[in-house]
């Protein structure tokens, strides 16, 4: 086929916090240092800018000085400054607050953002400055030449369901570029091609993620100080269960209330959405939230690893920065920061290196030495086992993170981690024999009920048919489903395994088990995906693939 | 004064006019009882007559061979010459595709308000909707008399009509047309077996939800709405699975409606499914599960089996 | 042929209105907008005419700052130019102040055809265009479903109520309002994304003096009053007295 080609210098894939940041320090880069001009461009699949940004949030603000010192007189969108750090502990009937909050955790100097925002923010001061934002438009394949990386193909537009062109069809550019940064985000489908073409886990611990469940709410004025920010870990989640909610208040009213659950939880039957429903329940949410109003919901992975799990960030013309690279502090909680950060770096390896005439793995190289030499590493490194420890259950986490903090990071030897859907077990491993039996001879496995259920009264909890209608998500019906499952288990063995955890981990409701006359079959409803790519990482058997649907379309996740 | 301009082909009238003859009434009585006048444009006496029987007010036909055939010129420049005459207070229209055609041109060329698509209306403030019918607006005309107010179809009931004691006189006004002046030459319009069905414009519909349970069921849903004149529809898992067309869908990735009378079949009431028939005027909602969503919004709900209530229905409407 | 396309910005389509507290207008606070749908099937037909008959597509919009996306967007679909009637206040103005600002962009323009849609999907007044046509002096014919140009002349086919249609002629220059679904819309290249940077939109001010016919004296969120009367007794009681009450109450039947 025919397909249409598009040089540049550098191409950008994602316009999240790591892309923009890399877009605008490269804009930069080419008004302070001058020379022939760079033709830069940014790929991104939501509809607009920052539509499919989501997070917490709270933003280290070192790293937006350092790009836009004038950030304040520019606008940037900071709802509140934190004024109220508070940390509990959840029992179902009572909350425990910490006296003293640990110093990592400590929040003074930061804000609470709305990502979304921010991003569009960010969007706007790369505009006019010579580089080219395309929303609208999937990264669909890594373009390799002899082992180097070349560019990106976007995806095809205009193809029905079957699979057949539409009139409209339009297919995929191939955008070659001598330096290609990768900012698709979380579990980015181009980075995966990338991790997996050149081994660049290799030496590594498993990458780990965790999924953040995140609604935006609008309650009475005046019922909490904004700038309050609070975290919370115990109930709902067991002992060997990772995460914790967050609450934060904005101004005039509006609350950011949210779940994060670890995705290496070994109970099959666990349900992060229902989890999340749980902790509104908990009469301390929920006298927060009385008499309010749920405005947007959403979903989202985040990379939970930590430094051991980062993979090597450089290939022959292509770099890896922000959440794609699993840049994030989980014990922090911050990400963002350090993905503009890890942009910002990226733009200048790749201006130096197209500068030098050289964009191959030896001299993109720099870009590891400069993150080794940055406050990335500074701050990741020391905390690099706390993630792996709460493998080993929330008490034995708090000591090690506590152990970790007075010792500045200090150990003999890392800890070694695991990749999460491995963890899950069995409903025989975890439930004992008679379970696996009784959910074969269950007719409808929608009747294994999470083991977390709770009361949804569609108020204060929501079913999750009901919470993606405000995630905004939406996709044109007439195209090809776009997470890709290869295999049958679903009809055969997974029921009796595992009992579907799909429906369960899938805050979405894209995943459906309908009972037919020959057995169970898989129905998924690509249209509600909120792309948070929880599937792509959590299922046990690892043979779901999210691939990006046709560009444009997606959650919109306006103040999220 | 409040004129009320009928709509008729061939003579024969729409009956929407008379859902303007209702909001005419209430804009009359609110106003402290002014009075009511048809107009009617082309010879259209049977029109005429139907009109006068009902002893709302006079009416008056505008004649000239120009305005046998419906163009936008020729009605604008017949309103345009007779409503400066007449003077009215406001001026009335159904909201129809035809009205939509040549008001604006007329309010614009008298340099008056108009206010369309209204749902109701208090004194001089109009309600009508916004944002496909996510908001409710109040508004209000703002500049000179007469001010031309169209009604939603369905709005204002035409059983409602406040008939009078005796007919009303019917009389004949010449307007002059120059019909070099009409720039339109339309041809006779015709019937076209419509490819795609525009569930927008059905005054009832019937929808089925999952509790239809399979393809092989739907013909009892089918039934019902042939003995309601309604359209089919469906909410979006029937089209997923491709057991209705992806145009019969009604919710967020589908349809927006609000007929007369919504028939939720088997349908849970998930929001994506509200959001596209919440502005239906009555909602009857058959389900088996008592806590489902739908029966949050309907107007009458029966909890049971949809397979032995729509039988019974469909037998009682098919009495008559 | 000289063709214009008048478009507008509305909210995207699951926007979730949040009224002000004077309840005049919604908060616009993360609110994302798109181009009118309707008037995206306009200039789709603009482009299409002009593959067929030559010429030049314009685009307008009379609107605040931010209707440059939707003006962007059409320039990437293939419009030649575009013209805007820039002011903030037109973000929320009736059909005659928008009629009127698109009538001072396009007076000297002296187009052949002007394209509206036929509605927009925020007010949704259907009245924009046709009030346009008569400014503009032009002949008009709406909801339309099919455009066909025959030297120097309009032939067009009429959507009316239940099925029926009918096909109209007329001289240009004229006024058209489009009916949604008459094509099917095109995507925007990345060539076209590009290449629109370089196309030319040229501000307007708007002209003193333009009055709205109609103030909007509160906005509200439609809410249900009646209460939901639930049916009892077997399922032939249960029909024969739901029949009744449609009939008697609803007087839905």
């Amino acid at each position: 086929m025919e397909r249409e080609t598009l040089d540049v210098d550098v191409l950008i894939v994602g316009g999240g916090p790591a892309g923009l940041s890399a877009a605008l320090r490269l804009a930069q880069l080419q008004e302070q240092r001058g020379g022939e001009r760079l033709s830069i461009a940014v790929l991104e699949k939501a509809r607009d800018a920052g539509a499919h940004m989501l997070s917490g949030a709270l933003l280290d603000p070192s790293t937006l000085r350092e790009l836009v010192p004038d950030f304040r007189e520019k606008g940037a969108p900071l709802a509140a400054e934190v004024q109220h750090d508070r940390v509990y502990f959840f029992t179902q009937t009572s909350s425990l607050r910490f006296p003293i909050i640990p110093p990592p955790l400590r929040n003074h100097g930061n804000y609470i953002v709305s990502l979304n925002r921010l991003v569009r923010w960010l969007a706007e001061q790369v505009e006019g400055r010579g580089v080219d934002f395309f929303t609208g438009f999937a990264g669909q394949e890594v373009l390799i030449d002899r082992d180097r990386v070349i560019g990106v193909r976007t995806g095809d537009r205009g193809i029905d369901r079957h699979g057949a062109r539409k009139p409209t069809f339009e297919p995929g550019v191939d955008i070659l570029a001598k330096i290609t940064i990768f900012c698709d985000g979380v579990r980015g489908n181009l980075t995966k091609e990338l991790l997996r073409r050149y081994q660049l886990g290799r030496g590594r611990q498993p990458e780990q993620f965790a999924v953040g469940l995140k609604e935006l709410w609008a309650v009475p004025s005046g019922r909490i100080e904004p700038g309050t920010i609070i975290h919370t870990m115990g109930y709902p989640l067991r002992h060997a269960e990772f995460g914790g909610g967050f609450i934060y208040a904005m101004p005039d009213g509006e609350l950011s209330v949210g779940f994060v659950a670890g995705l290496d939880y070994k109970d099959p039957l666990f349900d992060p959405h229902m989890a999340f429903n749980r902790f509104k329940r908990h009469s301390f949410v929920r006298r927060l939230l009385e008499g309010g109003q749920m405005i947007r919901y959403g979903a989202k992975a985040l990379p939970e690893g930590g430094w051991n799990t980062i993979p090597r960030p450089y290939v022959d013309g292509g770099l890896i920065a922000g959440d794609a690279g699993g840049f994030l502090n989980s014990m922090r909680l911050k990400g963002i920061h350090l993905a503009m950060q890890t942009g910002m770096l990226a733009a200048e390896t790749a201006f130096e290196a197209i500068r030098a005439g050289d964009t191959s793995a030896a001299q993109l190289v720099r870009y590891q030495e400069k993150i080794d030499s940055s406050p990335v590493r500074a701050e990741l490194y020391p905390v690099r086992n706390v993630h792996q420890a709460f493998d080993y259950g929330l008490l034995s986490g708090l000591v090690f993170a506590g152990l970790t903090v007075l010792t500045r990071g200090r150990w003999v030897e890392d800890l070694h981690g695991q990749a999460g859907h491995e963890r899950m077990q069995t409903l025989t491993a975890y439930y004992g024999p008679a379970s696996a039996e009784a959910s074969a001879g269950k007719t409808r496995p929608a009747s294994i009920t999470s083991s977390n259920a709770t009361e949804v009264d569609r108020r204060l909890t929501f079913d999750k048919v009901t919470n993606v209608h405000y995630s905004g998500t939406a996709h044109d019906e007439d195209q090809p489903a776009h997470l890709l499952v290869h295999t049958d288990v679903c009809s055969t063995i997974c029921g009796q395994e595992y009992g579907h955890p799909c429906i369960r981990f899938c805050p979405a409701n894209v995943y459906e088990i309908l009972q037919e006359a020959d057995g169970p079959r898989l129905q998924i409803n690509a249209s509600n995906c909120v792309h948070c790519k929880t599937c792509d990482i959590m299922d046990p058997y690892g043979v779901i693939t999210w691939v990006p649907p046709e560009g444009g379309q997606g959650p919109q996740y306006n103040g999220m | 004064m409040i004129l009320v301009v009928a709509e008729q082909r061939a003579g024969v009238l729409n009956r929407a006019t008379w859902e303007a003859v209702v909001a005419a009434q209430r804009l009359a009585q609110d106003a402290g009882g002014l009075p009511i006048r048809i107009a009617v444009l082309g010879a259209g006496d049977a029109a005429a007559q139907e009109l006068a029987a009902a002893g709302v007010g006079d009416v008056v036909v505008l004649s000239d061979p120009a305005l046998e055939t419906y163009t936008p010129d020729g009605y604008v420049m017949a309103l345009a010459t007779a409503i400066p005459s007449l003077a009215p207070q406001f001026v009335v229209l159904p909201h129809t595709y035809q009205t939509r055609d040549f008001v604006p041109a007329l309010a614009a060329r008298l340099n008056r308000p108009l206010i369309t698509d209204v749902t109701g209306l208090s004194g001089e403030t109009f309600t009508r909707p916004m944002f496909q019918g996510k908001l409710a607006a109040e508004v209000r005309p703002t500049g000179d008399r007469p001010c031309f107010v169209t009604c939603q179809i369905g709005a204002f009931r035409a059983d409602q009509v406040k008939r009078g004691g005796a007919a009303s006189s019917v009389t004949t006004h010449a307007v002059t047309i120059d019909r070099s002046a009409i720039r339109q030459t339309p041809d006779a319009p015709f019937q076209e077996a419509k490819q795609s069905v525009d569930l927008t414009q059905a005054q009832r519909i019937v929808a089925v939800g999952r509790g239809i349970k399979s393809r092989e069921q739907l013909p009892v849903a089918e039934r019902l709405a042939k003995a309601l004149g309604a359209e089919l529809a469906a909410s979006r898992p029937i089209c997923d699975s491709g057991w209705l067309p992806m145009e019969r869908q009604i919710g967020s990735s589908g349809q927006t409606v609000a007929p007369k009378l919504y028939v939720a079949l088997g349908i849970s009431g998930a929001i994506q499914h509200l959001v596209g028939m919440k502005g239906s005027r009555t909602v009857v909602a058959i389900n088996k599960d008592a806590d489902a969503p739908i029966f949050e919004i309907a107007d009458y709900g029966i909890v049971g089996d949809l397979f032995e209530i729509v039988p019974a229905l469909i037998a009682e409407l098919e009495k008559k | 042929m000289k063709i214009a396309v008048c478009i507008k910005q509305v909210p995207t389509r699951e926007w979730q209105p949040r009224i002000r507290d004077d309840k005049r207008w919604f908060r616009d606070e993360d609110v994302s907008y798109e181009m009118n749908e309707p008037d995206a099937y306009a200039l789709e037909e603009a482009l299409r005419l002009r593959e067929t008959h030559g010429g030049e597509v314009v685009v307008c919009a009379a609107g605040p700052a931010r209707i440059q996306q939707v003006l962007r967007e059409a320039l990437a679909r293939g419009a030649d130019r575009a013209l805007h009637v820039e002011d903030e206040a037109l973000g929320a103005a009736d059909a005659f102040v928008s009629a009127g600002a698109l009538a001072a962009a396009l007076r000297d323009e002296r187009c052949d055809l002007v394209l509206t849609g036929l509605q927009s999907d925020d007010q949704g007044h259907a009245q924009t265009g046709v009030i346009l046509a008569e400014l503009l002096g032009t002949p008009h014919s709406t909801i339309i479903m099919e455009v066909q140009v025959q030297e120097g002349r309009l032939r067009v086919k009429r959507e009316l109520e239940g099925g029926w249609f009918q096909w109209v002629s007329m001289p240009l220059p004229a006024l058209l309002t489009i009916q949604s679904g008459i094509n099917q819309l095109r995507y925007a290249t990345l060539k076209g994304i590009m290449a629109a940077k370089k196309k030319e939109i040229r501000k307007i001010s708007l002209p003193a003096g333009l009055q709205p016919a109609q103030e909007i004296v509160s906005l509200a969120l439609p809410s249900r009053t009646k209460q939901t009367q639930i049916i009892g007794g077997s399922p032939q009681e249960a029909a024969l007295e739901l029949l009744r009450r449609l009939r008697e109450e609803a007087r839905a039947l």
